[in-house]
């Protein structure tokens, strides 16, 4: 039974000692790691809205533009030191889970006509 | 090191979730090992099957589904997004001054809210959504 | 906290309407179904009557202290007319829904060839959408939080989407409704990022106090940022033009009655929450009493270009649709110019924000005239029994001497659209011309003014081929709709044409009380939201505030 408590300090130990090994900021996140992941999951939605043509992976990248959203609003709920952010999280959810039952619906629509879901294949309407 | 897992001294706690942990993968291992060594080996039609004892696979798994599961996965939607909004109303309500007439407002307002989901109810059944036949 | 629950008695009203039109639409009996329309025009009367009743002003007092709880005082008196507006025009817009949707199914069902099904019938979800997007779009005039405007922006558009898709059964309104749908759930997404720098820029989602934040500590650049942001995201729904590729499209491709609704209803939504944006900002920065200079410079380029792009594209388009789909880019460049004006003196002819709300009762009005009137012309059924959309100029030939009623109504409302002066997009565009001129943008005027008259090319064909010229022999093919209560709501619209240019004036006189606008009482110096960077205080909004 010591032997493997003592195993398990050691496994925790390992851990701590690799962490110690790290600069005093790396474990200290403040606002801005997160508005950057959040503006960087923002772009990452927006070029891919405008560079892929399946409507899937399109809807996708609407949903990461909304969860980049999501993740700034948490942690500048948290930087204020109020609720307001969460809620507003709460309500953009719902939106986006709207949002995805209608695209969905969609996107099984046209599948049905078209058997395809490339953007590029519905032209009817151009001119 | 700000971090309160880090800084336990004492790990003894953790010892029951080390010990489940190692029953878990030990259990598995023993059942992988004890079959190579025990188990017989016959291949065969009905061996490979996806599911040997169970129900025989018909068609190909790409078949397109009854819209109907579609309808379904929409009304556990509603129902799904509905509950986030209790639980911070849930948790907010008992701090409000029992008595005051403020608490009855919040509760008339969570009532009205959950009045469209029973408007939606009403319009999922006349829409047949919950026909199975 | 209860007297702020009289404010959305409107909404409330439109709210338990819906729900009763979502519950009867799905009747077995047809003369249950056909109660939907009557229901939602009865709803629309209730809000237009519980509009009229509010007082505005769930209004404190100016001074230091910002109750987060007061409602939206920036622009205090826009509730009811706002309101007011979207009953009216959404009685006019239920007119010409009927028959939409279901047509060919009831017809199916009154041969006695088909049962009814409830899930082959769209009627009771067409109107429940229609009443959810007009109740989103009163929603937005009640905002005083970034949230509740999220919410009401997106409650107006997401029945949209459907009703665009569901509105004929041809291969277009499905691909038209598709690209309206993930245009504009990128729309949406723009602007709630921006809605997010916002909050994070100023500590609160509540438009009164980030107002005062900005007018306090100035615009910062995270929040020059958050508000450009969700300036261009609210661009998709006015159509303007970095976000206006799907105008045309969507137009074309929805039934003219849906097509009218996407003109009204979802622009009206876009300026309204441009105009609280824009009143956080305040017009009480720069030289003249204008919004920030950034903002003011991109809103100014974008109803530039608006316009330009709008008027010019429409010269080369055949089909009426799209003719009209280019003309309300347009006009949302036009309704931009008030925008830029910003509140002025506050009387109505130097108030952009007075224009920009008339301006849109009038662009209601006549817009519904002329889609009103092709709603009214359909052509030989295809092979689902459905008939065809009225799409190109020549269908609209010696539409005069054939149909003298639509052939007038589409003249009129065409003509008004043009701005002709005895009619009311004439007295529409004059306000319009004159708070910008008394805003000092001359050159915004120019531009206006130029594209007031590119406009006159392709809006002078619509009438000549409906007035000039002769029927084609083989005119047979196009009938009018067997539903009467469609030429009923496009001869109201004509008629609202000719009378509010004659007796508008009370309606003038409310926009500009609706106009009033309540930003320059900041007085400096009140404990500032948490986390708000401390920069130096500006001297600009103070002295504005003492200009006028």
């Amino acid at each position: 039974m010591a032997g493997l408590v003592e195993m398990v300090s050691v496994c925790f130990g390992g851990v701590a000692l690799a962490q110690t090994g790290y600069p005093a900021e790396m474990h200290r996140l403040t606002l801005d790691h997160y508005m950057v992941v959040s503006a960087v999951m923002f772009a990452i939605g927006l070029i891919g809205f405008l560079t892929r043509r399946n409507l899937i992976i399109m809807f996708l990248c609407t949903e990461l533009m909304f969860q980049a959203s999501g993740i700034a609003l948490v942690a500048l709920g948290r930087y204020h030191l109020d609720f307001t952010g969460q809620t507003f999280v709460i309500f953009v959810l719902t939106v986006a889970a709207a949002e995805a039952a209608m695209a969905l619906a969609l996107v099984v629509l046209l599948f049905r006509r078209r058997e395809s879901l490339d953007a590029e294949e519905w032209s009817e309407l151009n001119g | 090191m700000d971090s309160p897992i880090l800084a336990t001294t004492d790990l003894s706690s953790y010892l029951p979730i080390v010990l489940v942990v190692l029953m878990a993968v030990g259990f598995a291992m023993a059942n992988i090992v004890l079959t190579m060594l025990l188990g017989p080996r016959r291949a065969g039609r009905t061996k490979g099957m996806t599911y040997e004892a169970g129900m025989n696979p018909v068609g190909t798994a790409r078949k397109r589904f009854n819209v109907r599961f579609y309808l379904i996965a929409m009304v556990f939607l509603v129902f799904d997004v509905e509950i986030i909004f209790l639980y911070p109303w849930a948790s907010t309500f008992a701090n409000l001054a029992p008595g005051s007439d403020q608490s009855l407002v919040w509760l008339v307002r969570i009532l009205f809210f959950l009045f469209t989901t029973v408007v939606a109810y009403l319009y999922g059944f006349r829409k047949g959504v919950f026909k199975f036949d | 906290m209860m007297e702020r629950v009289t404010y959305l008695y409107p909404e409330i009203a439109l709210f338990i309407t819906t729900c009763i039109v979502m519950i009867v639409g799905l009747s077995r009996e047809l003369k249950h179904r056909k109660l939907c329309a009557p229901i939602s025009g009865l709803g629309l009367l209730a809000a237009g009557v519980l509009a009229t009743g509010l007082v505005p002003g769930f209004h404190v007092a100016t001074g230091a202290e910002v109750d987060p709880t007061a409602g939206q005082i920036l622009l205090p008196n826009l509730v009811p007319y706002a309101k007011v507006l979207v009953a009216g025009v959404g009685i006019l817009l239920l007119l010409l829904q009927a028959g939409t949707v279901d047509r060919v199914e009831e017809a199916r069902i009154a041969s006695g060839r088909a049962a009814f099904n409830p899930l082959r019938s769209n009627r009771a979800e067409y109107y429940a959408f229609f009443l959810f997007s007009l109740t989103g779009l009163m929603l937005c005039a009640s905002a005083d939080d970034l949230i509740w405007l999220f919410l009401a922006l997106e409650l107006t558009s997401l029945p949209t989407y459907i009703m665009v898709t569901m509105s004929t059964s041809r291969h277009s309104s499905q691909e038209a409704g598709v690209k309206y749908f993930f245009l504009g759930a990128l729309g949406a997404a723009v602007f709630l990022y921006g809605f997010t720098l916002l909050y994070g820029a100023t500590g609160s989602t509540n438009l009164n106090q980030i107002h005062h934040a900005i007018a306090a500590g100035g615009l910062s650049g995270l929040s020059l940022a958050g508000m450009l942001l969700a300036l261009l995201g609210v661009c998709f729904k006015i159509a303007a033009v970095p976000m206006h590729f799907y105008t045309a499209d969507v137009y074309q491709g929805a039934a003219s009655s849906v097509s009218a609704f996407l003109a009204f209803v979802p622009k009206t939504a876009g300026f309204i929450a441009i105009l609280l944006l824009a009143s956080c900002a305040g017009w009480t920065h720069g030289a003249g009493d204008s919004l920030p200079d950034a903002l003011r410079t991109v809103l100014w380029v974008i109803a530039a270009l608006t316009m330009t792009v709008g008027n010019v594209l429409a010269i080369w388009q055949n089909s009426v649709k799209r003719i009209l789909a280019y003309s309300s880019i347009a006009h949302s460049g036009y309704m931009l110019v008030g925008v830029v004006a910003g509140p002025g003196g506050g009387t109505f002819a130097t108030s952009g924000i007075a224009a920009v709300l008339f301006y849109l009762l009038c662009y209601g009005v006549m817009n519904i005239g002329t889609f009103g009137v092709l709603a009214c012309l359909e052509g030989r059924a295809g092979a689902d029994g459905e008939p065809a959309e009225i799409e190109s100029l020549d269908d609209l030939r010696g539409l005069c001497q054939r149909h003298p009623v639509l052939g007038w109504t589409m003249v009129i409302c065409t003509l008004s659209l043009l701005g002709l002066p005895p009619l009311l997009g004439f007295f529409g565009k004059v306000p319009l011309f004159t708070s910008a001129i008394s805003a000092g943008e001359i050159p915004l005027v120019v531009v206006l003014g130029l594209n007031s008259a590119i406009a006159a090319f392709y809006y002078l064909r619509i009438v000549g081929s409906c007035l000039l010229e002769k029927p084609e022999t083989t005119t047979g093919i196009v009938r009018v709709t067997p539903f009467g209560s469609r030429p009923a709501g496009a001869l109201a619209s004509a008629a609202g044409v000719i009378v509010l240019a004659i007796f508008g004036n009370g309606f003038m006189a409310a926009s500009e009380k609706a106009a009033a606008y309540d930003g320059g009482h900041v007085e400096k110096k009140e404990p500032r939201a948490a986390g708000v960077p401390e920069t130096a205080p500006q001297a600009l909004g103070p002295a504005k505030a003492e200009g006028h």
